[in-house]
């Protein structure tokens, strides 16, 4: 059998698209139970605070206390997925590594630019921190997949055009299509 | 440099080993999804797992999830080694060896 380097460059360039195609779908079912957590914990806080305003300063702490509880049993139980025997391929150790550098990396982001800017109001400190997630969620998605991109752009419109049009209602909008948009995505990233 | 494996060669039982090796060793994948991520037809997967799994590339586990019935298949330790030969041989030839 004769194998010519044109075939050879071909063959090897269907591997690395077989490879990219899993290592994108392992990302979107790692990752859909966490927009699905996420989203409750969106539609809860901001809900909640705004039908219930003089309860508002509990409503974050137990979403966010939820939802970090939630995420972290989650990441564990999809870590014991694996059938007896299986081992980390480099594709999973490397997301794996990369996505708990990320968080991190977030985390202190977004208190970094809360204690600069000082944001005065709740409406201002809600969209601010809110914000960041879907413009991380775009600029994942061109690395990771578009379905992922096509989240964080519906996420980021819904929150400017809540916080620039209807800024007396900002929570609802914010609980039902920023929560109701992470909800969805998650569910659509389950099916991919 | 060793030579070309006839069978992983074949263009779709390439795509399979390679989609099937890029999962954590001993990890399942259905029939359905691996077809839908290769974009081909039943028959055409049908034959080409056949004659990977009578090569001793892939397993291949039929069961019931209630009354449906699910077919998986995986890359045994011998189809992954297989696999990394042969992409070795294409980059070597790639490389100007040969």
């Amino acid at each position: 059998m004769n194998v010519t380097r044109e075939e050879a460059a071909k063959a090897l360039d269907d591997i690395g698209k077989a490879s990219d195609r899993v290592f994108q779908l392992k990302g979107y079912h790692h990752g859909a139970p966490h927009f699905i957590i996420w989203g409750l914990v969106w539609l809860f806080a901001n809900c909640g605070s705004y039908f219930m305003p003089e309860y508002r300063e509990y409503f974050w702490p137990a979403g966010l206390a939820f939802g970090f509880v939630a995420s972290t049993i989650t990441g564990i139980l999809q870590s014991r997925k694996w059938p007896k025997g299986a081992t980390a391929s480099a594709a999973e150790r490397r997301f794996g590594s990369r996505m708990g550098m990320t968080a991190g990396v977030v985390m202190a982001f977004i208190i970094a630019i809360v204690f600069i800017a000082s944001p005065e109001t709740s409406r201002e400190v809600n969209a601010m921190i809110s914000i960041v997630f879907p413009f991380l969620y775009m600029a994942g998605g061109i690395w990771a997949g578009w379905r992922l991109f096509a989240i964080g752009f519906v996420t980021a419109a819904a929150i400017i055009g809540g916080y620039i049009w209807i800024p007396e209602h900002f929570e609802l909008w914010m609980g039902l299509f920023g929560g109701g948009s992470l909800l969805a995505g998650g569910i659509w990233l389950r099916t991919a | 440099m060793e030579g070309p494996d006839e069978i992983i060669h074949q263009s779709t039982r390439l795509r399979i080993a390679a989609t099937l090796n890029s999962l954590p060793s001993g990890e399942l994948m259905e029939f359905g999804k691996l077809k839908s991520i290769l974009g081909a037809t039943d028959g055409n997967m049908a034959t080409h797992l056949a004659a990977l799994e009578k090569a001793g590339y892939i397993a291949v586990e039929k069961d019931f999830v209630g009354k449906k019935p699910r077919t998986r298949v995986n890359l045994t330790r011998v189809g992954r080694k297989a696999f990394e030969r042969h992409v070795a041989y294409l980059k070597d030839l790639l490389a100007g060896g040969n």
